[in-house]
């Protein structure tokens, strides 16, 4: 397992990642990540302060409906709800889900970021965080997201940056898939965004952790 | 789930409309089924959740 996945292009499909693109086994992955995330993995990698930057980027308003994808146990979730209350939550893994729903009384559906089950022009906002990294296809999911949007509407999707060194990296390669700013950028343009802004944000030990990406679908 | 989540769902396949089949109903839908119209899929409903990942993510 620790070999190879390099350099990531963010052309679909020709990023596949060797430990997860198997979804089943995501989802198995994330049964037992479920378990440890809420107790000390999600304080250690994306803190509040994190999240509230992202949803600050998203600049939501009172009655606007928002999806978050790839919901997991709720985190950014409850970042949302307290802009608006009209929000929807999806994930793949169902242990994710009955977590969030004991914090957040939204619905939520399981599903695959890559085949939203929401109807076109549907969403004011579409927001996800800690999800990307494990999408087999990137572009595909944006444009589901860009699909599902009303049109001037809003995506915006954290993931973490490249570990610089260490065996976090090494890990981390063949985990997740990882892209720079101007990856980011190339993969908003290709599912049809606009405007698109990146930014970075992170905890006191590491500022450039989490990469934040902002497109429009056009109005 | 409740019964107005059927005005923006959708046949994550297909993207056809979905048509609901309820077994168990208290306040929220509880058991049930989302059936495509177009491509004929059966999506369940289990303790509320709706199944909605494609047949081969299942």
């Amino acid at each position: 397992m620790l070999g190879g996945v390099k350099s990531v292009m963010p052309a679909d499909r020709g990023l596949r990642l060797e430990f997860l693109r198997d979804k089943r086994r995501a989802q198995r992955f994330y049964k037992q990540l479920s378990k440890l995330y809420d107790t000390w993995l999600r304080d250690l990698f994306w803190t509040e302060e994190m999240r509230d930057f992202g949803v600050e980027m998203a600049e939501l308003s009172p009655g606007m409906r928002v999806l978050d994808v790839g919901c997991g146990t709720g985190f950014l979730t409850q970042g949302i709800l307290r802009q608006t209350e009209d929000v929807y939550g999806l994930d793949i893994t169902i242990h994710q889900i009955e977590k969030a729903l004991k914090k957040v009384r939204i619905p939520i559906v399981r599903g695959d970021a890559e085949q939203l089950p929401f109807k076109g022009e549907t969403f004011d906002a579409v927001l996800s965080s800690g999800s990307i990294e494990y999408w087999p296809s990137p572009v595909t999911a944006l444009r589901e997201m860009w699909r599902v949007l009303n049109p001037g509407g809003t995506a915006l999707v954290g993931g973490p940056t490249r570990p610089k060194d260490g065996v976090y990296r090494l890990l981390a390669d063949n985990m997740m898939f990882f892209y720079d700013q101007g990856e980011a950028r190339e993969m908003f343009s290709e599912a049809g965004f606009l405007d698109v802004e990146v930014a970075y944000t992170g905890p006191v030990w590491k500022r450039d952790l989490a990469i934040v990406t902002r497109g429009s679908k056009p109005g | 789930m409740k019964r107005d989540l059927m005005e923006i769902l959708c046949c994550p396949v297909c993207k056809g409309d979905l048509e609901l089949e309820v077994d168990v109903e208290e306040e929220e839908i509880l058991e049930g089924k989302l059936i495509c119209n177009s491509c004929n899929e059966v999506y369940e409903i289990k303790e509320g959740i709706p199944n909605l990942l494609p047949p081969d993510l299942r």
